[in-house]
């Protein structure tokens, strides 16, 4: 009973230290980059530097992870509060349009593993969402140089012959 | 007439000679060979810039490919007016010696054969001209077409040397050939 009692009180202030440490009123500045030209590139890169502003100042080596597409990723820590997000995907599977970049500290992340465990497609609250903009990758012109030079030339060819086959006729 | 008038012909006659022999005029054999050599030409520009060929290693491939090429299209260009010229020749005929007799009409003085001469003359200046052109630019139509398909998809795994000599011979060669055939 007492043992109980004593885990009970230890779990208590493990959560109350870790809510103190989480970032209060989490504000986030973001910049992005994606590769938009994909014509000699094997796979497009979409990185995402943001610099976290929290009410309660934050420990020391305070990490980050986030989820982007299902996809599980660490943020890293590039400066004082300032973390970085990058991914690569290939030209194929990378779909223009805003992607949704899921930042959980954690706790955050631990209750997402621990839901994940139950239910493969739980979500938790993020602890914050940057929208990426990503336009669309150019991966070279819809007809390609040598087919039009291809196909103007048979065009032009075969007016030739039909002409020539009207002389001769 | 005497014997040797029998051997020389007449004006009417050369021009009919003329009319049907292979020869060429030098002012058209400047022509087919001049366009000959800058179609032969052009290729290396694909084969240089497109291709990746490396243009110092390669001078000595590209002077003889086109050098052949050039042969090979000059006689392809002859065969091809001389086939030409004829059919030409008689779809103009009438067109010709309309024109001709409007011209000539009103000169009173000009024997009948003059006249005929003249029109001959005019129909195979006419035919030769459509002949010549139309010679030219038939195989350089399917002379390009042969080295872009040949070298865009029946040759792309080669090496460009392999490409560039294959293409282009094989063009201006396939072309040489049938022009040789009588259709």
């Amino acid at each position: 009973m007492v043992t109980k009692y004593l885990f009970c009180v230890l779990a208590l202030t493990t959560f109350g230290g870790a809510f103190a440490s989480s970032c209060q009123n989490p504000q986030v500045e973001a910049a992005s980059f994606t590769t938009l030209d994909a014509t000699v590139v094997t796979h497009i890169a979409y990185i995402t530097e943001f610099t976290l502003k929290c009410d309660n100042p934050l420990p020391e080596n305070y990490a980050l992870y986030a989820e982007v597409d299902g996809k599980s990723l660490t943020a890293a820590r590039i400066g004082e509060n300032k973390y970085q997000v990058s991914w690569t995907e290939e030209p194929a599977k990378a779909r223009s349009g805003t992607h949704e970049i899921r930042i959980l500290d954690e706790e955050g992340w631990a209750s997402l593993r621990r839901a994940r465990r139950a239910d493969p497609a739980a979500t938790v609250a993020p602890l914050l969402a940057i929208q990426l903009q990503h336009p669309g990758s150019y991966s070279g012109p819809w007809v390609n140089s040598e087919v039009l030079a291809t196909a103007l030339s048979v065009l032009v060819a075969y007016v030739a012959l039909s002409n020539k086959s009207k002389i001769l006729a | 007439m005497s014997g040797k008038a029998n051997k020389a012909f007449t004006k009417e006659e050369e021009l009919l000679l003329q009319d049907f022999s292979r020869n060429v005029s030098t002012k058209s054999s400047a022509l087919f060979y001049g366009n000959a050599f800058i179609v032969s030409a052009i290729p290396i520009w694909l084969f240089w810039r497109v291709h990746a060929l490396e243009m110092s290693s390669s001078l000595a491939w590209f002077a003889l490919v086109t050098t052949a090429s050039t042969w090979f299209l000059a006689l392809a260009y002859r065969n091809t007016k001389f086939h030409l010229k004829h059919r030409i020749a008689v779809r103009r005929e009438d067109a010709v010696a309309r024109e001709m007799a409007r011209k000539l009409a009103d000169d009173k003085k000009m024997s009948r054969k003059e006249k005929d001469e003249r029109i001959l003359w005019k129909k195979n200046e006419v035919a030769d001209y459509e002949a010549t052109t139309y010679s030219i630019f038939y195989n350089n139509a399917l002379f390009l077409t042969i080295v872009i398909l040949s070298s865009f998809y029946l040759l792309r795994t080669f090496t460009p040397t392999v490409n560039y000599i294959v293409s282009l011979t094989t063009a201006s060669g396939l072309l040489a050939l049938l022009s040789t055939g009588t259709k």
